[in-house]
């Protein structure tokens, strides 16, 4: 027993031993990684304790701290509110959609490794990247000029077709495939750079062997390249996952008209409407906080599905 | 090696600290200078006699992007005179209201706010908190200027009066007869094309209509690209016919109350009365049949200004033609005063009460120097200050001729394609900038332009006797007025636009009013607005 103990002891001091002899041999790595954890703690963990003034009513002058305790005062009145059901709707349904489209690059990006590098690889690429520049301001400045209903090439085009032009950009109907096709359009090249980069990676040994084998070009792709680059499309799916209610809202918000809000008023135009352009701080920072919540469920199910199913997972 | 690691784990502990404890320091020594005015003469020009500064928070409209209001000709001049300096911290007006709720929401408080838009919650709010000084005995003391002013319109101290008594704000003032100015953008029509189609002015809402659909079928501009009717914002049209159908009775300040016809002591939410359903229907006829520019809901101003140069306008409501259009399009638009409706009502209710904004002016607790910043204010309100501020110096930047003050040349008729407003506002910073009070013998723009002026003559006899500003809340109304108020004002707005453009039909009228019902908007809102309209009756 006691032999036992101190072995444990002897054991748990080895192990300390171990570890700080592993510090200090490696203490360069360690300065290394301050610069990055130094950054995190400032900015990502210190900014954490102003969460509290969801529960609180902040006034400015109070500060933070001092501001007075409401509890769930303003989730209440967020849950009660006439917009709720449709904020949270609106905010999930656009947010499904994109990631509908979540195989697009991939499908993209099989296509292009295909492709015998030359000129015409070279120049799809570039033109699929070229849009992931445009700012998004510009891009809806583009949207609002080819989709008027008078004066745009697009409604040009179908009028003369002999239909009648549609107004694209105050249809609630619309809003959604706009968004999210206009986006398709400015991230689909850049998004297969990190699948392009995983194809790179696959062992062409494999593809030889298959060749020998007899296998159809179809069946490498789908036998051998596919499933190569599965742990890369599973840990960029938790990684979407993880900013499922985070869409770009700065484009939303340029979109956004009186007429269209039904389908195009998500939870961060609201917050951004009530926070900063009516001050009400606490307000939009329980809202915040019910956004961010959803968002840590979903990426922890996805990545235990994720983990369960495939073996590659987050953590 | 023990050495070096201690070394280490201090610079990490050094650098938290640093970060955590830089703002603390800096706050104390705000607070250790705090109080340490100078003295201040209580009449007469300079203000103060040794210079002091003062940090003002200001939004900077875009007539004004180009010029530097820490070097130019008014606020130069005014520093010599009051030996005030102020150190403007001017904000994009699309930035503005982020910008001023960072500012408040952080603590760095500017030491005034000068024209930023405060709403009377905001005003409230951080007067409440202490953030905002409450001003009745500083302008009793040191503003004999507004005082006066306020004497003789007993309105202008109810506008600024909080429920709590208290004044936080120094507003900003048009000269009652200036009705001009007050009406903001208003009706035009194009007389060529009128008098092509041989018709008259409209006067009612049906001949209104019948020169819409006329001009429409004439097409003066060609290709089927005459727009009948064109704005930048359907509100306005809105706004315009309110009158015609006998809603918005006492002016826009509140949005959708208005006094009840049938009983002056109560106020009216007039959203869900069939005037109002009226309105819209015969707004609606007007669009579905394409009588208004079908991308009013989206269009942008640039686009707008386009069409107007392109002559394409049969109607608007706009400001003036051609000042804005210039002369060959610009003349050929008359002005339209009220239409009557079909039920006789001929109104003109678009028009703002002549206190034009309640928080011109706000000094913050950060003020060292309360007393001398109120005097800065109320100069403005005087004769002389209102014509420093809309006119400039004498022989700087206007004239007396025939002893009417007017610009001088270089403003007037300036060099290469600088317009007026450019030229103007390389010395002055009144555009987009209401400030003081307004006179129509001390101001020269737009608004006074012969095309507007008559304009506004026109208008006068349809203005009815009493515009409301807006009333102030108590925080428990605007409790409500945040909740409820922005939930069913946001609902009235977005179905006001549909029920217009047709995606929602007006059949859906029974539960469009259900549904601002079960907002709580016809007991709990109103209940509100009644309650800051005894208030605002009593004071």
């Amino acid at each position: 027993m006691e032999l036992q103990q101190e072995k444990k002891s002897l054991n748990k001091k080895s192990r300390t031993y171990a570890i700080k002899k592993s510090l200090l041999r490696n203490w360069q790595l360690y300065v290394f990684l301050l610069p990055a954890l130094t950054y995190f703690f400032i900015f990502h963990y210190i900014p954490m304790y102003g969460v509290q003034i969801a529960f609180k009513d902040y006034f400015a002058n109070l500060g933070i701290s001092g501001s007075p305790w409401v509890g769930f005062e303003h989730f209440d009145r967020f849950f009660n509110s006439y917009y709720f059901w449709r904020l949270l709707k609106n905010t999930i349904i656009l947010n499904a959609y994109g990631l509908l489209l979540f195989p697009l690059p991939i499908i993209f990006a099989l296509s292009l490794n295909e492709l015998r590098a030359g000129a015409f690889k070279k120049w799809s690429q570039t033109l699929t990247y070229a849009p992931h520049f445009i700012s998004v301001v510009v891009v809806v400045g583009m949207l609002v000029a080819f989709l008027d209903p008078v004066t745009g090439l697009v409604n040009h085009a179908i009028r003369g077709l002999g239909f009648e032009s549609i107004s694209f950009l105050t249809s609630p109907d619309w809003f959604r495939h706009i968004y999210v096709w206009s986006g398709q359009w400015q991230t689909l090249g850049w998004s297969t750079i990190i699948y392009l980069a995983a194809l790179a990676g696959v062992n062409p040994e494999l593809h030889e062997a298959a060749k020998v084998d007899g296998a159809t070009r179809l069946q490498r792709v789908l036998r051998i390249n596919l499933p190569s680059i599965m742990p890369t499309i599973i840990i960029l799916f938790i990684l979407n996952m993880g900013n499922f209610m985070q869409i770009g809202f700065e484009k939303v918000l340029l979109m956004q008209n009186t007429l269209n809000s039904e389908t195009s008023d998500i939870i961060q135009t609201f917050v951004y409407e009530t926070g900063l352009l009516e001050g009400r701080y606490s307000f939009a920072a329980a809202i915040g906080l019910f956004e961010s919540a959803i968002n840590i469920v979903l990426l922890i199910t996805v990545n235990q599905i994720a983990r369960k199913v495939s073996e590659n997972s987050l953590w | 090696m023990k050495r070096r690691k201690s070394l280490l784990l201090l610079m990490v502990v050094f650098l938290i600290l640093a970060a955590c404890g830089g703002n603390e320091g800096a706050s104390k020594d705000k607070s250790e200078s705090e109080s340490t005015g100078v003295n201040v003469n209580t009449t007469g020009m300079p203000i103060v006699d040794e210079q002091i500064d003062m940090t003002i928070f200001a939004n900077k409209p875009a007539q004004n992007e180009d010029n530097d209001w820490n070097d130019i000709l008014i606020w130069n001049h005014y520093r010599d005179l009051t030996n005030i300096n102020a150190d403007w911290n001017l904000h994009h007006p699309d930035a503005l209201e982020e910008k001023r709720n960072l500012a408040l929401g952080s603590g760095e408080l500017p030491d005034a706010f000068y024209l930023s838009q405060l709403t009377n919650a905001d005003l409230l709010k951080y007067g409440g908190q202490g953030t905002f000084l409450p001003l009745n005995d500083l302008i009793d003391e040191y503003a004999p200027n507004l005082t006066e002013l306020m004497e003789n319109d007993p309105s202008i101290r109810k506008a600024i009066t909080f429920p709590d008594g208290n004044i936080y704000s120094m507003p900003s003032l048009i000269e009652e007869d200036f009705l001009s100015l007050r009406l903001s953008a208003r009706p035009w029509i194009n007389e060529d094309w009128l008098e092509e189609l041989d018709m008259d002015i409209p006067e009612t809402t049906g001949e209104f209509y019948e020169y819409l659909k006329a001009v429409k079928e004439l097409d003066p501009a060609g290709d089927g690209k005459t727009i009948p009717y064109g704005g930048t914002d359907i509100i306005e049209l809105v706004q315009w016919l309110s009158g015609s159908f006998g809603v918005m009775n006492h002016g826009p300040s509140n949005t959708n109350i208005d006094l009840d016809p049938a009983d002056p002591s109560k106020v009216r939410f007039y959203a869900t009365t069939d005037e109002y359903k009226q309105l819209l229907e015969f707004i609606h006829m007007l669009y579905d049949e394409s009588l208004i520019e079908q991308n009013i809901f989206s269009i942008e101003w640039g686009q707008f200004l386009a069409n107007a140069a392109d002559n394409l306008y049969a109607s608007m409501i706009f400001y003036d033609p051609i000042e804005l259009f210039g002369e060959e399009v610009g003349s050929q638009y008359n002005s339209v005063a009220a239409l009557e409706g079909p039920e006789g009502f001929k109104d003109y209710n678009k028009l703002s009460s002549s206190i034009w904004e309640t928080s011109s002016f706000v000094i913050t607790s950060e003020n060292e120097n309360p007393e001398a910043a109120v005097r800065w204010m109320d100069y403005f309100y005087s004769d002389e200050g209102a014509k420093l501020y809309y006119m400039g110096v004498e022989g700087e930047s206007y004239e007396e001729k025939d002893g009417e003050s007017v610009y001088m040349d270089h403003i007037l008729n300036p060099e290469g394609d600088m317009t007026f407003e450019q030229a103007l506002a390389k010395q002055l910073t009144w555009l987009g900038s209401i400030s003081g009070i307004i006179k129509a013998d001390f101001f020269q723009g737009g608004e006074t332009a012969p095309q507007s002026m008559e304009a506004a003559e026109k208008i006068e006899a349809f203005v009815p006797e009493e515009i409301w500003p807006r009333f102030t809340f108590t925080e428990d109304e605007n409790k409500v007025l945040e909740s409820t108020g922005a939930d069913v004002d946001k609902y009235v707005e977005e179905m006001r636009d549909k029920f217009i453009s047709g995606d929602v039909d007006l059949s859906e009228w029974d539960n469009y009013v259900e549904t601002i019902e079960q907002m709580g908007g016809l007991d709990e809102l109103l209940g509100v607005y009644q309650g800051a309209f005894e208030r605002y009756q009593e004071n």
